[in-house]
């Protein structure tokens, strides 16, 4: 078990310097300068080269790379030219409303996807079976971005039950300001438990162990809950930590929307003004939740079922 | 396929086009029918709920979309997120007419003469005027201010403006003495926007970071609160020298970036005032008779850059055949929605102009357009691109409407998208054919000092503002008109140069736009000076009728 968690951690690093090498090329190979943007059009050539001197930006490229990750592994991620703050201080002020998004629309996800599945495995090719799965895959088909704003019409201008946009904190404020962006987030979301768990649960539910079960006398409901769950559940958890990167990226798109002031929309900033010491840092950030969580399940799957620990020997 | 299922997909399927119908119907204003500027709100709202006398009290939550990052005016980063955050906090010794007009008036200081050969102005400090915290202004802050905006080395991104400079004497307590270098008629138009701001010197001094966290100016309102990305509350000056202004008990500025979002929170009541209203939705928000929407006249143009290192555009056949292959009135009807104005001048709207009778604007005239480029070193066509900023659906349909029209005189326009930075960046360094270099391309002041030196001033080493045009006749004219203090010596020479540069046509203006806000009916005072700032000093909220 030890050496598969050493292995599967050092893969994890190999992955985000990786990650780190390509978003450093991207960011500094696209067209764009941040000094320039910052200073604007009427800055004399000298007034921007003495800044790029200052901020090392003409330092030779692999110079760089190499003070980005030195410092990065320490935990250094430097200041924000543009935004004269420390980007720890930047992205550690707004990391919070993100990471409840995330996490309320997992939540979601899991609320409406599980007894969904449970329901369509129960009754495979019903009607219920069949428009669950139909509405959960138009939900998943549609770009987050308008369904955002189709919730924010429907149940925050005509219905008035949330505000339609905004980030207040508090239980009562992150209940009433995040529950339309989560729910956007969790429908496009509910697509991958609600396939995933059907058709592990149909599988299970067709075993010998189960028919076992049921010739024992045992209830439909305990079957479920109690056997056929625990194995048909594995494929589940793999695949929502495949998908830590749709959620990722969803808070991206649903922060502009809403108007949630968390690392989603600091990014889309950041690029836009080619912030590269916080851009580097986000993309980083969210590669290694990425990663770690991936690792988390990895390892959860492994103590569970020991064919996942052995099959490497 | 039994009935009973059948039945339950129709029913899906019309309950999730019923979705997108709600979500659709009455925002898009897709009919394209004309709306005259005249029918919208052009001055801040006086009638119904507004009539009457201003009323102290009400908070006011207004749906922005710029994000204002920082308090320091000389270190505006993200343009007017900053600057007009920055204009609510602090002021100049003048400012520009809050009503909207292209006067200079008073702010902290009350009065000046300026000497008879303009090379220096005295300036009195308005009696009894206190910063924020309640300190009075000296005569020591206001050299303290103005040396640090003649300074290059710290008034960095706006240098343009301090030319001319060269220092501020202590006359006595509540007087100072600016003298120049030269005669600058625009001196104080320059020092009445952000550099020229006037700050506590002891403060500043003092720990300059952290004095613009937690910014002490002359302005209406102090900030309360800046939650980054998020919001910007400010309250009420209570030192602040205009009698019984402002009115408002808070004000807070919503960032939301993303306009659909603005149109939301402004529909629901979560914010009474929004900008930035797109044009497609003027229409509808007008129509809908809860809202006003308001048009107001700033210098904001639809720039069209040609690069001058090619050879084509180089021609000026070319350039005036491109001008004439224009049907403007189209543009403004169906991409614009009617609120732009068609232009007589290739800058944007600014004091001096000639009116259209004296400075035609191009006619949409396709037989003269294929008559002028027949005439030109390439009467057959060419190929070209064109840079558009990316995120606006505007700028994408006039990227197509001109690729049509130019196709009719043989040039074949390849059409190009880029992001902001990728896009200045190439403009500056003159890596493009045609562009649109900025999305909101507006100038810093209200007269055309500014720009006709950017653009024909080769000591202001822009090239041509980055077109890199040059004419010796042209900048002969713009340096006669910008040393000349004489008021109306220089009426007369703008319209000269106006229509210079008109022929000319170094670049096109394919459009004069408004600022357009939209309101709840019972804000009133929404007055916004003549480079598009919010005076919400002068804002009131009037009792529910």
């Amino acid at each position: 078990m030890t050496r598969y968690v050493v292995n599967r951690v050092a893969l994890g690093l190999v992955v985000l310097v990786g990650l780190a090498f390509a978003t450093f090329l991207i960011i500094h190979l696209v067209p764009g300068d941040p000094v320039r943007q910052a200073l604007g059009a009427q800055a004399s050539p000298q007034q921007i080269e003495e800044v790029r001197d200052q901020l090392g930006l003409n330092d030779p490229l692999p110079t760089q790379f190499w003070d980005y990750l030195s410092n990065s592994a320490t935990g250094q991620f430097g200041d924000s030219f543009v935004q004269s703050s420390a980007v720890s201080d930047l992205v550690g002020d707004r990391i919070a409303p993100s990471a409840l998004l995330i996490a309320y629309g997992l939540l979601v996800a899991l609320l409406i996807g599980v007894p969904l599945a449970i329901v369509a495995a129960l009754k495979p090719n019903s009607v219920i079976d069949h428009s669950a799965r139909l509405v959960a895959t138009l939900s998943f088909a549609t770009p987050l971005f308008w369904l955002g704003l189709v919730l924010a019409l429907v149940f925050g201008l005509e219905l008035d039950i949330f505000p339609v946009s905004g980030y207040e904190t508090g239980i009562d404020g992150i209940l009433k300001t995040l529950t339309l962006p989560a729910l956007a987030l969790g429908l496009a979301l509910t697509v991958f438990v609600l396939r995933i768990l059907r058709s592990s649960l149909l599988e299970v539910l067709q075993s010998d162990y189960i028919d076992a079960a049921r010739a024992r006398g045992l209830s439909e409901g305990r079957i479920v809950a109690k056997h056929a769950m625990r194995n048909a559940v594995m494929p589940t958890v793999t695949i929502m930590a495949i998908q830590v990167g749709f959620l990722i990226s969803g808070a991206v798109v649903l922060e502009q929307v809403f108007q949630i002031p968390g690392v989603g929309s600091l990014l889309v900033e950041s690029v836009e003004r080619r912030d590269y010491e916080v851009v580097q840092t986000l993309v980083l950030l969210a590669g290694a939740t990425v990663v770690f969580v991936n690792l988390a399940a990895d390892v959860l799957q492994a103590a569970i079922d020991p064919r996942v620990r052995l099959a490497g020997r | 396929m039994s009935k009973t299922y059948r039945a339950v997909l129709i029913a899906l399927a019309c309950a999730l086009l019923a979705v997108t119908v709600i979500s659709c119907g009455g925002d898009d204003d897709d009919s394209g029918e004309d709306i005259a500027l005249s029918g919208l709100q052009e001055g801040a709202t006086t009638t119904g709920a507004c009539e009457g006398e201003p009323v102290k009290g009400g908070n006011l939550v207004y749906a922005r979309q710029s994000i204002t990052e920082n308090f320091n005016s000389l270190k505006i980063v993200n343009g007017n997120g900053d600057i007009f955050a920055n204009n609510l906090i602090f002021q100049g010794l003048v400012r520009n007419d809050p009503k909207g007009s292209t006067k200079i008036e008073g702010a902290v200081a009350d009065s000046w003469e300026v000497a008879n050969d303009g090379m220096s102005y005295t300036f009195h400090i308005r009696p009894g005027i206190k910063f924020s915290n309640g300190q009075p202004v000296t005569a020591e802050d206001v050299k303290f201010s103005l040396d640090r905006f003649g300074n290059p080395k710290i008034n960095v991104t706006l240098a343009a403006v301090a030319v001319g400079y060269k220092s501020t004497t202590i006359v006595d307590d509540e007087t100072v003495r600016v003298d120049l270098t030269q005669p600058v008629p625009a001196f104080l138009y320059n020092i009445s926007i952000w550099p020229g701001f006037i700050v506590p010197k002891n403060l500043v001094e003092q720990d300059e970071d952290a004095f613009f966290k937690d910014p002490v100016g002359t302005g209406p309102f102090m900030v309360k609160e800046l939650v980054r990305g998020s919001h910007l509350t400010f309250e009420p000056n209570t030192n602040y020298w205009e009698e019984g202004k402002p009115y408002l008990d808070s004000l807070r500025w919503d960032f939301a970036t993303d306009s659909n979002s603005r149109l939301l929170a402004l529909k629901d009541g979560q914010a009474q005032i929004a900008d930035g209203i797109p044009f497609s939705q003027v229409n509808s928000l007008k129509n809908s008779g809860e809202f006003v929407v308001q048009a107001a006249k700033v210098p904001y143009f639809v720039g069209l850059w040609f690069n001058h290192k090619r050879e084509p555009l180089a021609d000026v056949n070319v350039r005036q055949a491109m001008q004439y292959a224009l049907n403007r009135e189209e543009i403004n009807k169906s991409i614009f929605r009617g609120v732009g104005t068609i232009p007589n001048s290739v800058l944007q709207q600014l004091k001096y102009d000639a009116p259209p009778s004296e400075v035609p604007p191009y006619p949409f005239d396709l037989a003269k357009a294929k008559e002028t480029i027949a005439k030109s070193k390439f009467p057959d066509g060419f190929s070209i691109s064109l840079k558009y900023p990316a995120g606006y659906d505007y700028y994408k349909q006039l990227g197509l409407y001109l690729q049509n029209a130019w196709d009719q005189i043989g040039i074949k326009v390849k059409l190009i998208e880029a992001d902001q930075s990728s896009l200045t960046d190439s403009f500056y360094k003159g890596d493009y054919d045609l562009a649109f270099p900025y999305a909101q391309f507006t100038s810093d002041l209200p007269i055309p000092d500014e720009y006709a030196q950017f653009v024909a001033e080769p000591r202001s080493g822009l090239n041509g503002f980055f077109s890199f045009w040059e004419d010796p006749q042209i900048t002969k004219m713009v340096r006669e008109f910008v040393s000349n203090p004489d008021e109306d010596e220089r009426a007369e020479q703008w319209p000269e140069i106006q229509k210079a540069l008109n022929e000319q046509t170094p670049w096109i203006n394919v459009m004069d736009l408004p600022f357009i806000t939209a309101h709840a009916k019972n804000v009133c005072g929404t007055d916004i000076n003549a480079l598009g700032s919010d005076q919400l000093e002068n804002t009131w909220m009037a009792k529910a009728e």
